[in-house]
């Protein structure tokens, strides 16, 4: 009996220890790459920890400096360039070892060398400048940070607009149809997204929509619509319809009612459903491609560097912001689980 | 007079949806159902059905959309299945256990993409971590990966990704479910085994046929993962090639048609696979009944 509690106990730790490795040591990789300075990138083997600090030796020789970089892995130092042009080590410190210096400390710095003895320096790597250069390289990238949350924001309005009514009808009333509702939820998503954005350009164009934010999002809320439909449905059907009633037998109206009673209890289910709409916007990048090319969001954006341009860390700062607010709305989410899928069912 | 009014109120209350689907999906569908049963002139013509057959990656592309269906639907079931049961269990930690369980579904698929890039590159972080555990001498080449293995490579990264979001419809499913019948199964003697596959699985099936279609209908169009890790044609998929005709070849009649005539090709597909799935767990629950 003891040996048999002592596997199910061994078994349900190593499962834990297994999802925990699964998931947290790419994403701890993940945000190490993107701090990596270039030089970093292609030194291997690396240790763990991405640098904070490089240990650089400076040689004087042949009225030239030789600039050397420890190297962790082989516990040796490592030429990388000569020169005595100190606008090649400015930008040489920058590009590839994310240290930034200029001219003048540079000079100071190194000419202590020109006394014959090799000199040696610590020079702390800018942790950000991976995510400072994604901004100042990209084009429209400030702009496309704002663009992404104006598409999510549009995309929470119409979702939850339409999709609560119709939630609150299916919840609350009987009536013809009703149970095939449910599957339209199914139905719409059938059609591939990026299928419904190619026609739907002729559309926004007439309508003056095309690279527009709300364009995006209305073509966002189509498959969110159905969604907030379902999930308002269930969390409607979960709030005690005698608390309606008690109101009504007060004299309120329907609409006081709803707007008093019902949409008070409702909103935390509200606030879970805005998230589903945020991320699908936030999201997506290939119907931002079709429909809104010359007025990019974020991660079309990002769709695109990783495409043109071959500095991974780069691409990886640009990503780790396009995770962050998601990540934070994930984690509003986790709270409403119970309430967002309890009560879905086909 | 009231009640004529309270039978309509319903629909009112549907009117502002069903108006959006009829002019923002109704509207887009029917006209890729009729691009793609027409000539250029507009005429009535299926050769656009027939050039998408013809098509060298057709084959290919539909292989891969239903394999990488088929086993990565089943796999990430499995797993997601295993771990909803492990978070339901209250214990030390296991809110802190869920938040960390999440954090995939927070990564947006253009991330996902790079994530794995810093790890599958030459000198990316697998091979990193490899070589210190001194488990290989030499960088494995990764991104070199060519048909299943590629497909197999592109199935564990989706499931890395969509584990969260199937896990949550379950875990909710086994939240709302009655301790009861649970205990009864540990009183009659069940183990832990068999209260799973004879309690707990047949009450909580409508969750899992959710959970299942909603992820199939998913996998199906599956194509930003691999044009991201390998780019177009690599591991060619139906959504795929979608893609690109608009992204690669755009602004041309004929990659227009072809786009809209593979998207009727893909609904139609995933539209019998999930009616088989459905047909399939209707003659399961039959024969347990007899």
């Amino acid at each position: 009996m003891i040996s048999k509690n002592l596997i199910v106990r061994t078994t349900f730790y190593l499962f834990i220890a297994t999802m925990l490795i699964a998931i947290l040591i790419p994403v701890f990789f993940f945000v190490s790459t993107s701090v990596y300075s270039e030089y970093e990138v292609y030194d291997f083997p690396r240790k763990f920890l991405p640098r904070t600090s490089f240990d650089l030796e400076i040689e004087w020789e042949n009225d030239q400096y030789n600039l050397s970089v420890f190297d962790e892995a082989n516990n040796e130092y490592e030429l990388l360039i000569q020169s005595n042009d100190m606008d090649r080590f400015r930008l040489y410190l920058k590009r590839s070892l994310s240290i930034q210096l200029n001219n003048e400390e540079i000079e100071n710095d190194f000419s202590l060398s020109k006394k014959g003895e090799p000199i040696y320096l610590t020079y702390k790597k800018d942790l950000f400048y991976n995510y400072k250069t994604f901004f100042s390289i990209t084009n429209n990238a400030g702009k496309s940070v704002v663009n992404s949350v104006m598409a999510a924001g549009w995309t929470i309005i119409i979702s939850l607009f339409f999709g609560s009514l119709a939630g609150y009808s299916i919840a609350r009333y009987k009536f013809a149809g009703k149970s095939q509702l449910s599957l339209t939820l199914l139905v719409v998503r059938m059609f591939p997204g990026v299928a419904i954005a190619i026609p739907m350009l002729v559309y926004l164009i007439k309508m003056n929509l095309d690279n527009t934010m709300i364009g995006l999002a209305i073509v966002y809320s189509v498959g969110n619509i159905a969604l907030t439909a379902w999930i308002t449905s269930s969390i409607f059907t979960g709030i005690n319809i005698e608390l309606e009633e008690a109101s009504y037998i007060f004299g309120a109206s329907k609409l006081q009612t709803f707007r008093k009673i019902t949409l008070p209890l409702a909103f935390p289910g509200f606030i879970a459903c805005s998230m589903y709409a945020f991320l699908a916007a936030w999201n997506d990048s290939i119907t931002a491609l079709i429909l809104s090319n010359n007025n990019p969001t974020l991660s079309l954006v990002i769709y695109k560097a990783i495409g043109s341009s071959s500095a991974i860390q780069l691409s990886a700062a640009g990503a780790v912001i396009l995770i962050l607010p998601a990540l934070v709305f994930t984690f509003i989410i986790k709270n409403y689980i119970n309430q967002l899928w309890g009560e879905v069912k086909l | 007079m009231k009640n004529k009014y309270k039978k309509w109120f319903p629909y009112f209350l549907l009117t502002p949806a069903l108006l959006y689907y009829v002019l923002f999906w109704i509207r887009p569908v029917l006209r890729a159902f009729f691009e793609s049963m027409t000539d250029y002139d507009g005429s009535f013509s299926l050769m656009f059905f027939s050039k998408v057959i013809n098509e060298s990656m057709f084959t290919a592309a539909l292989r891969n959309s239903l394999l990488f269906a088929l086993i990565s639907v089943m796999l990430q079931f499995t797993v997601a299945f295993m771990m909803a049961l492990l978070l339901n269990k209250k214990f030390k930690g296991s809110n802190l256990l869920l938040f960390v369980a999440l954090i995939p579904m927070a990564v947006p698929p253009a991330a996902v993409a790079i994530l794995w890039k810093t790890g599958f590159s030459t000198f990316g972080w697998i091979n990193n971590l490899l070589i210190t555990l001194n488990l290989i001498k030499e960088p494995i080449l990764w991104m070199t990966a060519k048909g299943y293995n590629a497909l197999l490579f592109l199935i564990l990264i989706d499931t890395w990704t969509v584990l969260p979001s199937v896990m949550i419809i379950l875990l909710a499913g086994l939240q709302n479910l009655n301790k009861e019948y649970e205990e009864a199964g540990l009183i009659f003697g069940a183990s832990r085994f068999q209260i799973i596959k004879d309690i707990i699985m047949p009450i909580l099936k409508p969750t899992i046929i959710t959970a299942v279609i909603l992820r199939m209908i998913a996998a199906m169009q599956v194509w930003m993962i691999s044009v991201m890790m390998f780019g177009y044609g690599r591991v060619p998929f139906l959504v795929e090639r979608i893609a690109y005709y608009t992204d690669m070849v755009p602004m041309l009649k004929e990659s227009y048609k072809m786009s809209l005539t593979y998207s009727v090709v893909v609904t139609t597909i995933v539209m019998i696979s999930v009616m088989i799935y459905l047909r399939v767990n209707k003659k399961k629950e039959k024969e347990v009944r007899i």
